[in-house]
């Protein structure tokens, strides 16, 4: 069968590719540039594979008998869910304009060599999480992409705050997958099974006790408040392009992963939708206080990940609460816009830090008038994640609106009610940035010496930055296309 | 012939306008100027030749698949009432963009500071045409995004950044207010198209009605600067440059009423609305006395107009309570002259700060002598904003007060906000002693008026006069405007 076979392309790319390239790249001692090249071809490769899996997914979503992998005990099987396909396109392509980036973004560091295999390596984890359907696979998987992307975050192992913050998510997301650990205990002490292909038909004490284990293992690992005290540290300290990685698709993604493996195990929609909402109202909150008054720019957005999570918890929570699949869409799409509105702003502070070696927005002052194109695109991330009208953001903000009022009863107005204060509060910190950023009227004498040195911004930095800004523009004037997309997946998932 | 095929000319010209004035790095500042005029013209003169086709139809109808799925679409009316605010505020933009010319402001990156105003004066044409609820919104906010992006950059001062920031985030407190009643309707009809809304509003369960009348009030008043919700204005309003500032007081201010027409008086039945009579009539009044009170107390020239705009405000809100026909016609009367008069004494005031290089008006006197020309239209604008007959403001405060006193609400709220008007002619004449009176201060007066400042205001005063003298058009219009409110008002 070839549909089959389709389901596992994707991810043998990707695992055979790091392998490959880590091997070339070692004996041929190529440059960053070309290894940034072959990564991409390799990435477009696990893309094309994957767009081929979205073409069968109707096919193979209806028919129970397509799948990878043995049913048999202790089998692993593979079968592909129409969300999750959604989220690993959006992870590819935030992949593939991250590796671009690197090519030039990475130049400086002596050990660029182990970037992109370890990058392959945490996409490829990340994809195998959304196709598994064996809890131990989950597990190995998970404990893939968080040793893969906790060597990326250390990845400049010459400083040793960048040390200490892999260090610090290296602990907090074995703590995570131990939870996963402790939750497949209780699944296997209580049904002697560890698949997942469909949904548990006895449900006892056990296994919900196990969904816990899951979704508090999940929850920390997307960093959930209070489970969040490593989402500063590590974003503001990691590469740019691997924070964008993190904070636009990686993290977010668990919370996809989270409700369908504990609605498996035995946990009603309703307790799910309670847990999401209530938290993400904490996570709303504390991510647009916490954001005021950061003057580093990735910690700043850092916090403004943290609030983001909410508003995806939100949009899920009500999907699971009331039942609304107009909740399900809207937080795919926030997803969608997310990733990429996130993506966006950490590369271009990685632009910053690039050329002007900080990313303290005192000092980075009127960097507009040197470097407009990346302010602007910056302000435009910015901007769209404030949920500014015609940028990508003000669609998600509609949307969640229009579900909470939808849903109507009183916990989705207080709710509502605290979105609305955090989308305000928040705004206090977004505004302050692209103030300062354009702000040339303060006295020049800083010392931003990039246009007098004659250099120019390499291309390789501004074609992610711009294309994802496009992007943001895009789907904010015209977001029937990617709605129609998501409506589309909505409709072949197979509840 | 008919010319309704137009109408998205009215947004997409300036767009063009726009696009054009990014493009072109180079303009020096009266290149700009042009584009930007002639752009905005076309923004006048489009809905002057839509008058005839208007007149048949009573309403000019553009539409356009926009998000399908969503029930959005890119939909434009013109109606009377939309006539009114588009041409007031499209009047008030073209004003300002000339006076710009002798004003120092955007000298640099003039192409940017055009661009700026076309895109204000967009979010506003765009508000009063929108015919989806969620094109409002877009509009509405590009109004907000526009007006910060004017002041921070051409601010005066390091408040500036201050200013804007609490200006941009109190009114957009206001916007999210009426989002979400945007967001209410188009959940509860699933369909975000205006007409179609209007049609089914009044089946909504009332109490939704009344949180909806409620949140739109609410959010509209922010705009409109009423007491206690006023706090952003005065601030943006001194730190804006001259021209910017004309635009917020003249025009952008009147949205909010706008705001209140199009949205609770037009979908809702009078009975919903009965409720907030009495209390729009008490904010406005507590505003009209406020305003008049702070304008008094205010020692810089700017801020002493920018208070007498919460004043007016309350006028209108007043006469909006009142729920009468003669009431409203009043308010939407007030709107255009208190644009006309706002914005010659913002023009005044714009010179006077010109020359006396002074905003205390302690420190200025005696200007009277030295700039007759000036003194002449600084006396007819505050005369106009006294509301001295045959001066505009004179009609629409006895339509206002002639609906007050009909409404049978409460005589004694009338009696007061009638005697409360005293207090606009104290401090007109303050300012205007102060200011043309008495010995020469300060004493290094600079030569003559500017003569590209000076041009526009005399046209503006004479516009005024004529305003004032033929309110027949205008009558006309507001009474077509209130046609569609309550359901067809009689």
């Amino acid at each position: 069968m070839t549909s089959s076979i389709l389901i596992i392309i994707p991810i043998g790319i990707l695992i055979f590719g790091g392998f490959i390239i880590y091997v070339v790249c070692q004996n041929f001692d190529l440059c960053n540039r070309v290894e940034a090249l072959l990564t991409v071809l390799i990435l477009f490769g696990a893309l094309i594979a994957l767009l081929m899996l979205y073409q069968q997914l109707p096919t193979i979503t209806k028919n129970p008998e397509i799948y990878f992998g043995m049913e048999t005990f202790g089998g692993v099987v593979y079968k592909p869910d129409a969300y999750g396909v959604f989220i690993l396109i959006i992870a590819l392509i935030v992949g593939i304009l991250i590796t671009i980036f690197s090519g030039e973004y990475l130049s400086k560091d002596p050990r660029y060599l182990v970037f992109y295999p370890l990058v392959l390596m945490t996409l490829a984890g990340l994809m195998g999480i959304f196709l598994t359907k064996n809890l131990f696979n989950l597990f190995l998987l998970t404990e893939l992409t968080t040793v893969a992307s906790s060597a990326l975050i250390a990845f400049r192992f010459q400083q040793e705050i960048s040390i200490k913050a892999g260090f610090k998510y290296l602990i907090m997301s074995s703590i995570g997958t131990m939870l996963l650990l402790l939750g497949i205990y209780y699944v296997y002490r209580s049904t002697g099974d560890m698949h997942l292909y469909q949904a548990l038909t006895v449900t006892d004490t056990f296994t919900r006790i196990g969904a816990a284990c899951f979704l508090l293992g999940f929850s920390l690992k997307a960093g959930v408040v209070p489970l969040h005290t490593w989402v500063p540290d590590v974003y503001g300290h990691a590469p740019s392009s691997v924070s964008g990685l993190l904070a636009g698709v990686l993290s977010k993604s668990m919370l996809f992963i989270m409700p369908v493996i504990c609605l498996r195990l035995g946990l009603m929609n309703r307790e799910l939708g309670v847990y999401l909402m209530l938290f993400a109202c904490l996570n709303m909150l504390v991510g647009a206080i916490r954001m005021l008054k950061q003057p580093l720019l990735r910690r700043f957005l850092s916090f403004s990940s943290i609030g983001q999570t909410g508003y995806l918890m939100f949009g899920l929570g009500m999907g699971f609460y009331y039942g609304l699949d107009q909740a399900f869409s809207a937080a795919l799409f926030l997803f969608l816009i997310i990733a990429v509105m996130k993506s966006l702003a950490f590369l271009c502070v990685g632009i910053f830090e690039y050329y002007y070696g900080t990313q303290d927005i005192e000092i980075l002052k009127g960097a507009a008038k040197e470097m407009s194109l990346p302010a602007v695109c910056f302000s435009i991330a910015l901007a769209g994640l404030a949920g500014i009208p015609l940028l990508a953001g003000f669609i998600g903000k509609w949307m969640i609106f229009s579900t909470a009022i939808t849903a109507g009863d009183i916990f989705a107005i207080i709710c509502l009610v605290i979105f609305i204060l955090s989308s305000i509060i928040s705004l206090g910190g977004y505004l302050p940035m692209i103030v300062k950023l354009f702000d040339t009227s303060s006295e020049s004498s800083k010392t931003l010496l990039f246009s007098s040195s004659g250099r120019r911004i390499s291309p390789w930095l501004m074609i992610p930055v711009a294309l994802l800004s496009i992007l943001v523009v895009l789907m904010g004037v015209y977001p029937t296309p990617w709605i129609n997309w998501i409506d589309q997946v909505i409709n072949w998932i197979v509840v | 012939m008919t010319f309704d095929i137009l109408l998205p000319g009215i947004t997409l010209i300036p767009i063009l306008g726009v696009l054009i004035l990014l493009v072109w790095q180079k303009a020096t500042k009266s290149q700009a100027a042009i584009i930007g005029i002639i752009s905005e013209g076309f923004a006048l003169i489009i809905p002057i030749l839509l008058l005839s086709s208007l007149k048949n139809n009573g309403e000019i109808v553009f539409s356009l698949r926009w998000i399908p799925n969503m029930g959005i679409s890119f939909s434009l009316a013109l109606n009377w009432l939309s006539l009114i605010f588009l041409l007031t505020e499209v009047l008030v933009t073209l004003t300002a963009m000339i006076y710009s010319l002798g004003e120092e402001t955007g000298e640099k990156n003039s192409n940017y500071y055009y661009a700026l105003l076309l895109l204000f004066s967009l979010g506003m044409s765009g508000t009063t045409l929108a015919n989806d609820v969620f094109l409002f919104y877009v509009f509405w906010e590009l109004m907000l995004i526009a007006s910060v992006l004017l002041i921070l950059l051409w601010g005066h001062g390091e408040i500036r950044f201050k200013v804007a920031f609490k200006y941009f985030i109190i009114t957009h407190l206001g916007s999210l207010m009426v989002l979400v009643c945007l967001v209410t309707l188009y959940i509860n009809f699933g369909t975000a198209n205006l007409t179609e809304l209007t049609q089914q509003a009044s089946t909504l369960a009332q109490n939704v009605q009344i949180f909806l009348t409620l949140f739109f009030i609410i959010g509209f008043s922010v705009k409109m600067a009423i007491f206690p919700l006023h706090i952003w204005l005065p601030d943006a309003h001194t730190v804006a440059p001259m021209p910017v500032t004309i635009i917020l007081a003249a025009a952008m201010l009147s949205m909010g009423t706008y705001g209140i027409l199009r949205f609770p008086f037009t979908l809702f039945p009078i009975e919903i609305l009965q409720n907030f009579a009495v209390w729009m009539m008490i904010a406005g009044l507590i505003s009209e006395v406020y305003g008049a009170l702070m304008a008094l107390a205010e020692k810089d020239v700017k801020r002493i107009i920018a208070y007498s705009s919460v004043s007016q405000m309350g006028y209108i809100l007043f006469g909006l309570g009142t729920l009468t026909a003669s009431g409203m016609q009043g308010s939407i009367m007030h709107v255009v002259y208190h644009a006309i008069v706002k914005a010659l004494l913002f023009m005044v005031v714009g010179i006077v700060i010109s020359v006396a290089r002074e905003r205390d008006i302690r420190n200025i006197s005696g200007l009277g002598n030295k700039f007759p020309a000036l003194c002449v239209c600084a006396a007819i604008g505050v005369l106009g904003i006294s509301g001295m007959p045959p001066l505009g403001i004179f009609n629409s405060e006895w339509m206002i007060f002639a609906g007050g006193f009909e409404s049978n609400i409460s005589m004694a709220l009338t009696v007061i906000t009638l005697i409360g008007s005293i207090l606009t002619v104290i401090y007109a004449l303050r300012f205007f002693g102060g200011i043309f009176f008495g010995e020469p201060k300060p004493e290094d007066l600079s030569g003559s008026t500017p003569r590209a400042l000076i041009i526009p205001t005399i046209a503006v005063t004479a516009f005024l006069i004529i305003e004032g003298l033929m309110p027949g058009p205008l009558l006309a219009w507001t009474i077509k405007g209130l046609a569609g409110i309550f359901g067809g008002l009689n």
